[in-house]
């Protein structure tokens, strides 16, 4: 269980060198109505209404652009390798997780910083 | 308590110059019907010389000379404070008129507050940046329950608030009704548990010790809200002619340094460590402490944690490894905590669930050192001494004033090998630091177009506005997920002034006002990044603000709920897996959203929002600012991510 949680962690953590792409594993998801379920089961509190990440020290990792294999997103809601809340199957089914899933991998990339005047001083 | 003659009182009536003996004998004559006027006839009034010549028992008798208060503002004015912030009331009356009055107004100036946690909260903020204490009235039970809250933060923060309350200890003194109501035997005692020393005077020279006594203890570390009572009868009546008073001489205070012995074994164990590590806390007090420790972190080449409990070090500082703390912490070998309010949860994991369990995240063998004031002064009853961490040399002494001999200790330590190693390490931190700065950047670009505006843009876009100014960051910082310490240039001790303490909502408004004021006579830009929820707290700051032309620019970040506590109830339905969608019932503030930029307008602060659209924020944030550089405060109320 312990390696099992290390790896979720690593992969949550962003492992760059999967590609949602790679996600074959996932089932059809419906990116709409995950983007409701997204803001209304809040996923949204902690790691932003686009996947943004809470940042610093109190919120939830950056989700935008970190892309994972479904199942190990799965079991990051079932049985989360950090401080996130469990999400069981009672409340969040598993077309529920996919169609959240869907939404989060359909998130775009941000505007490169060299274009943003304020982070560049 | 403007009729108190009502019922004269003969002790209080014995001060009073020239009319003593005749109110003594207006006061008996009612009582003398059984004597010489016994046998009065019908029509015809008994002769009474004494009550023909007296001041008559309901006439008020005038001050002549000096009162009681106008001694106690002799004291006040003795310790320097610049500003006494208060909520007008009666059981200090004397002293507010002889405040203004006798004292002019100055040196403390009255500050006009609607309510006591926010005359203490901007005492809070006021001593982080000037380094002393804003005096703070308050009004017997009620007046001093209203404080309790932001006094309970400044104990938190270990920042002195000097507190004088107004009682009435004697029964005849006291009005019917309402006034036995503000008063209690013991007023103190509703604090007593969170402020470090508190007296209620019995004479006017008991004051004027008191008065110094507590203002040294509240500026010797750790520095900590006093309280010191004002009894109404001392400050109303006259003065006693004749009667000789003194105030004692306010002492310098000098700051307790740690024991040579231990101090050379800390700078033993730093040099010949591995992989040491640098934390402070509520550290620096003054520009010296940052300064100090970088040098001791630049002779180590070591990592510096900062907690944000004040500003340490310079946020680009590359020994500044703030961002991967726990990390470093992991590896050290040798970890110094300076001021460490809770050491515990730096050296451990801990899980909120309903099983909690904890781990130490230190390695075998690691060591650790606390350098501090909190072990000087402690009480029992509130718990915000946290859970005892392992320690292997605790020092009970004030970090900052420790660190000189500390440096020099290591200094003398440190020979050549060892610098060529410490060069090696350093280059590495240099790295990590700047790819932690790099990865903050591109974190930063996230939802950069987005509304609810991200806390990075709220962040950054402030930051382009303020980077060419003088400026002091007067807000805490955790609500916006810390931006401003990844992104920011912070090297000055005003660019970042620590959280709230006890972290009791309805600090942060208050706190800013109070630093700002602080700030003003330096003529540098406050700019607060203020929560919703913490406003709501304490909204009529924004008129003291205006009354007072402090200017201080409060950014709004307007998350509209109160966003910890979302996620807290969102934690608590998955826990019992049901209603996941309802956490923000209780949590949010909706139905209707609140209009801060109304609510300040409304207080008389020029106000701009709310703004959605996050191309809307650089021109309101430009307009903003050339209303708070003319001297008065602005708000402008952005609606924004949670966190």
């Amino acid at each position: 269980m312990m390696m099992k949680r290390a790896i979720l962690s690593l992969l949550l953590a962003g492992a760059a060198w999967i590609t949602w792409a790679d996600a074959q594993d996932a089932p059809t998801g419906n990116a709409t109505r995950g983007k409701q379920l997204y803001l209304r089961d809040g996923c949204s509190y902690c790691h932003g209404t686009v996947g943004q990440g809470g940042g610093g020290r109190t919120g939830g990792l950056r989700l935008a652009q970190m892309p994972i294999p479904f199942a190990a997103f799965l079991n990051q809601l079932r049985q989360p390798a950090n401080e996130m809340p469990p999400y069981v199957a009672a409340v969040l089914s598993d077309q529920d997780a996919s169609d959240i899933y869907a939404y989060i991998a359909g998130l775009p990339p941000p505007p490169d910083v060299k274009t943003i005047p304020a982070l560049n001083d | 308590m403007s009729k108190r003659d009502d019922v004269p009182d003969l002790k209080r009536r014995n001060f009073f110059k020239g009319a003593t003996l005749a109110g003594a004998a207006a006061l008996s004559a009612p009582f003398d019907a059984a004597g010489q006027n016994a046998a009065p006839r019908a029509g015809v009034a008994p002769p009474n010389r004494v009550a023909e010549t007296a001041v008559p028992a309901a006439l008020e008798v005038l001050t002549e000379g000096r009162s009681g208060s106008d001694f106690m503002v002799d004291c006040l004015k003795s310790l320097g404070l610049e500003y006494i912030a208060a909520n007008p009331a009666s059981s200090f009356r004397g002293l507010h008129e002889s405040l203004i009055n006798y004292g002019g107004n100055v040196s403390p100036e009255f500050l006009t507050c609607s309510h006591e946690e926010i005359s203490v909260a901007m005492g809070h903020g006021y001593f982080k940046i000037e380094g002393k204490p804003l005096a703070v009235l308050a009004h017997g039970t009620v007046g001093l329950q209203h404080a309790t809250m932001a006094l309970y933060n400044a104990w938190c923060d270990r920042v002195p608030v000097y507190v004088v309350v107004g009682n009435i200890r004697d029964v005849q003194m006291r009005r019917p009704g309402v006034e036995w109501n503000h008063t209690a035997q013991d007023v103190g005692i509703l604090v007593r548990d969170y402020v470090k020393w508190d007296d209620y005077p019995a004479s006017l020279q008991h004051f004027a010790e008191s008065s110094v006594r507590a203002y040294k203890f509240a500026m010797t570390p750790p520095t900590l809200p006093v309280l010191i009572v004002a009894d109404a009868e001392l400050q109303e009546d006259p003065v006693p002619e004749g009667l000789k008073l003194r105030i004692p001489k306010l002492p310098q205070v000098a700051y307790p340094q740690g024991d040579p012995g231990a101090v050379a074994e800390t700078a033993r164990m730093l040099v010949n460590a591995e992989s040491p590590v640098l934390i402070a806390d509520r550290y620096a007090r003054t520009a010296a402490g940052a300064k100090h420790l970088v040098a001791l972190a630049e002779v180590l080449q070591c990592p510096i944690i900062d907690t944000s409990g004040r500003l340490n070090c310079p946020t680009r500082h590359p020994l500044n490894q703030s961002t991967r703390g726990r990390s470093h912490i992991a590896q050290a070998d040798v970890i110094l905590g300076l001021e460490m309010s809770d050491f515990w949860a730096l050296l451990n994991s801990y899980r909120d669930q309903v099983h909690r369990s904890s781990r130490p995240i230190l390695k075998a063998g690691a060591r650790t050192i606390s350098l501090g004031s909190g072990d000087l002064y402690m009480k029992s009853n509130f718990q915000d001494f946290q859970r005892f961490a392992d320690i292997d040399l605790a020092i009970a002494a004030d970090a900052e004033a420790t660190m000189p001999a500390l440096i020099e200790q290591v200094r003398r330590l440190v020979n050549g090998e060892q610098k060529a190693a410490y060069e090696a390490r350093g280059k590495k931190l240099a790295a990590s630091h700047r790819a932690d700065f790099e990865r903050a950047r591109v974190d930063a670009t996230y939802g950069w177009g987005e509304s609810p505006i991200t806390t990075a843009r709220l962040c950054m876009e402030v930051w382009a506005q303020i980077k060419d100014e003088d400026w002091s960051l007067v807000s805490p910082t955790a609500s916006v997920s810390y931006w401003p310490q990844r992104l920011w240039t912070m090297d000055k001790p005003y660019h970042f002034l620590g959280d709230g303490g006890g972290m009791g909502i309805g600090y942060c408004a208050s706190a800013a006002t109070g630093a700002a004021l602080a700030n003003r006579k330096h003529g540098r830009l406050s700019v607060s990044l203020q929560n919703d929820g913490d406003l709501l707290m304490t909204i009529g700051v924004l008129w003291t603000a205006a009354h007072h032309n402090i200017p201080v620019l409060h950014v709004m970040h307007n998350n509209r709920g109160y966003h910890q506590e979302l996620m807290h109830v969102q934690r608590m339905a998955n826990r019992h897996m049901r209603g996941i969608d309802r956490p923000h019932i209780g949590t949010t503030l909706r139905d209707p959203f609140i209009d801060y930029a109304k609510i300040a307008q409304g207080m008389g602060v020029q106000a701009i929002g709310p703004i959605t659209d996050p191309n809307d924020l650089a021109p309101a944030l430009k307009r903003a600012i050339a209303i708070v550089k003319s001297g008065e405060p602005a708000l402008v109320d952005v609606v924004t991510q949670g966190r």
